[in-house]
């Protein structure tokens, strides 16, 4: 069957031809339109914007003028003289302004005399019904509404009907430009936030490869106590002086360190899972300690000697004479985190999160020393540490990547300790607060 | 981009749809002249043979992918005149006026690009057969 080349090349494009849903193009049309409609609100903002600045550009002027000392007013002289001479007639005024005015003598222009005429009548109006007034302020309002709207500004004449009237519509405009500015602001924010959130959805859809991230960090704690009781050292009374408690001496934590690594997976483009394995380190220092000489069966502490350790902590001296000491306890736990991170905001290079979760602790060392001026030496260890415990975490991290891959890590971190004494209830468990730092490779 | 670009200038004049056609057709035109010098065929007006050219085939045994081989192998100032007249629907003035040639320029073109392409079908039915 013969056919036309041209229709045959028509009716096969026609045929795969793929056109955008007919409604689609009604929407655009809309879309634009409101864009335009946009556009438009914006310029008369600008214009209402750059009319308000030109007003009060020349406002001031005009206000300078009317504002000047009214003494030197020869208007405000002249309606003095008018009342006094309670004048009731144009030819009057005209007769007495002649007389007292020397215009020759006058430092103002015409225009200033002119406004400033304006103003003394108009004050005068206000503070007393005078008809002289009166003429004079009909008078000027004739002689404004010659003036064109320029002159006006220049000073010449300015009618109190047409000043209302101005500060009216400049109402309006600054009402009308204040709503379109924070319409327009708003809407403004809106489309970033949401250009924003699309923008990283794209950037985490395009990095769903790199989710892992293993972060070797190293951090310094210091630690403390809620309440000032020595764990240690129990709440037993001492032994040469019954009457003081073992309590009264205070303790206080001292700077330890931390070191692990973390694992991070990144599950949304908002929230992180981390895991890994520390080792945490708590150190506190008793001090005003005494070291005693041994007695049998007398240990009123939590402290287990080291065998063939032939001294005693005491709180208080010995009639003999003691040596002072301080009592340093070091506890070393592995740590192992579980935590959620939430990224608050950030940049391609910049993230913010928001920490929170919990660790489970193994006690690893348990350790007391006794240091004295002269030495330092391991005597034993607490009998009242748990093996395992918890801690719960809040901090703030930070992310700054230095390449597609390399991450650098920097968190502050909150943690209190739960069930770390056997004969202590968690008011007595320690807390730390630690900085940790670290460089993540993402995978 | 181009349209995006320039949505702007959309004067809400006619349909959006024709707009961007027209721009598509625009910037495809310009592209073509910036990247190859095109020699179009000249002709005197009254040598240019007004006649349409039939072909043996059944639309089925066609593919389109075919037929856009054979348009993209067409020289380009054939190729460039069949689509606007053809796919495009533009008239032979209004190409005059786009490509700032003759009418005649562009009957002659086309008419060699018709029988351009007929060859090379022919040519395909044969080596089916």
């Amino acid at each position: 069957m013969s056919k036309d080349i041209d229709k045959l090349f028509k009716d096969k494009f026609k045929e795969s031809k793929t056109t955008a849903p007919t409604e689609a193009w009604p929407v655009i049309q809309a879309k634009l339109k409101m864009r335009r409609i946009n556009r438009l609100i914006y310029t008369f903002s600008v214009l209402g914007f750059l009319g308000l600045i030109s007003f009060m550009l020349f406002s001031p002027q005009t206000e300078k003028t009317l504002s000047k000392p009214l003494q030197k007013n020869t208007s405000l002289k002249n309606e003095v003289i008018l009342k006094d001479a309670n004048v009731k007639d144009v030819k009057d005024v005209k007769d007495v302004k002649d007389v007292n005015v020397n215009k020759d003598k006058l430092p103002v222009s015409k225009p200033q005399e002119d406004s400033k005429k304006l103003y003394a009548t108009i004050t005068t109006k206000k503070e007393s019904k005078n008809n002289t007034t009166k003429f004079l302020y009909k008078n000027n309002t004739k002689t404004s509404k010659k003036t064109p709207f320029f002159k006006n500004k220049l000073g010449y004449a300015i009618s109190e009907k047409v000043v209302k009237g101005r500060i009216n519509l400049l109402g309006y405009s600054l009402d009308s430009l204040d709503y379109s500015v924070k319409k327009n602001l708003k809407a403004e924010r809106k489309k970033r936030r949401k250009k924003k959130d699309s923008v990283d959805d794209a950037k985490f859809n395009n990095e769903k490869r790199r989710r892992w991230n293993v972060v070797p960090v190293f951090g310094a704690l210091n630690s403390g106590r809620f309440s000032e009781n020595v764990s240690t050292l129990g709440t037993l009374r001492a032994v040469t002086y019954p009457d003081k408690y073992f309590d009264d001496n205070k303790s206080s934590g001292l700077i330890s360190s931390t070191y692990g690594f973390n694992v991070v997976f990144r599950a949304t483009n908002r929230i992180s899972i981390q895991t890994g394995i520390f080792s945490k380190e708590l150190r506190f220092l008793t001090e005003d300690l005494f070291l005693s000489e041994f007695i049998p069966d007398v240990n009123p502490t939590n402290i287990i000697y080291n065998p063939g350790v032939e001294v005693r902590f005491s709180n208080t001296p010995e009639i003999g004479g003691s040596e002072s000491a301080s009592l340093a306890q070091t506890i070393v736990y592995l740590e192992m985190p579980f935590e959620l991170k939430y990224r608050m905001f950030g940049s391609l290079k910049f993230n913010t999160n928001i920490i929170g979760g919990f660790s489970f602790l193994y006690l690893n060392k348990n350790e007391i020393r006794a240091k004295t001026d002269i030495f330092s030496r391991s005597i034993g260890r607490a009998s009242n540490v748990l093996t395992t415990s918890t801690t719960l975490n809040i901090g703030l991290d930070i992310e700054y990547h230095l390449s597609n891959r390399l991450v650098l890590n920097s968190a502050v971190m909150f943690k209190k300790h739960y069930n770390t004494y056997k004969d202590y209830n968690n008011e007595y468990s320690p807390y730390n607060v630690g900085m940790h730092v670290g460089i993540g490779y993402k995978f | 981009m181009v349209i995006f670009k320039d949505i702007k200038k959309f004067k809400h004049k006619g349909s959006f749809e024709g707009w961007a056609k027209r721009v598509t057709v625009n910037v495809a035109l310009q592209k073509f002249r910036k990247k190859s010098i095109i020699r179009f065929d000249d002709l005197e007006e009254s040598k240019i043979p007004e006649e349409k050219v039939f072909i043996d085939i059944e639309e089925k045994d066609i593919t389109l992918n075919f037929l856009l081989s054979l348009i993209n192998k067409l020289p380009p100032q054939y190729q460039l005149i069949f689509n606007l007249y053809v796919l495009d629907e533009y008239s032979h003035k209004e190409i005059s006026e786009i490509l700032d040639i003759s009418i005649g320029t562009s009957k002659s073109n086309l008419s060699r690009a018709r029988k351009l392409l007929k060859k090379e079908i022919n040519t395909m039915k044969k080596l089916q057969l």
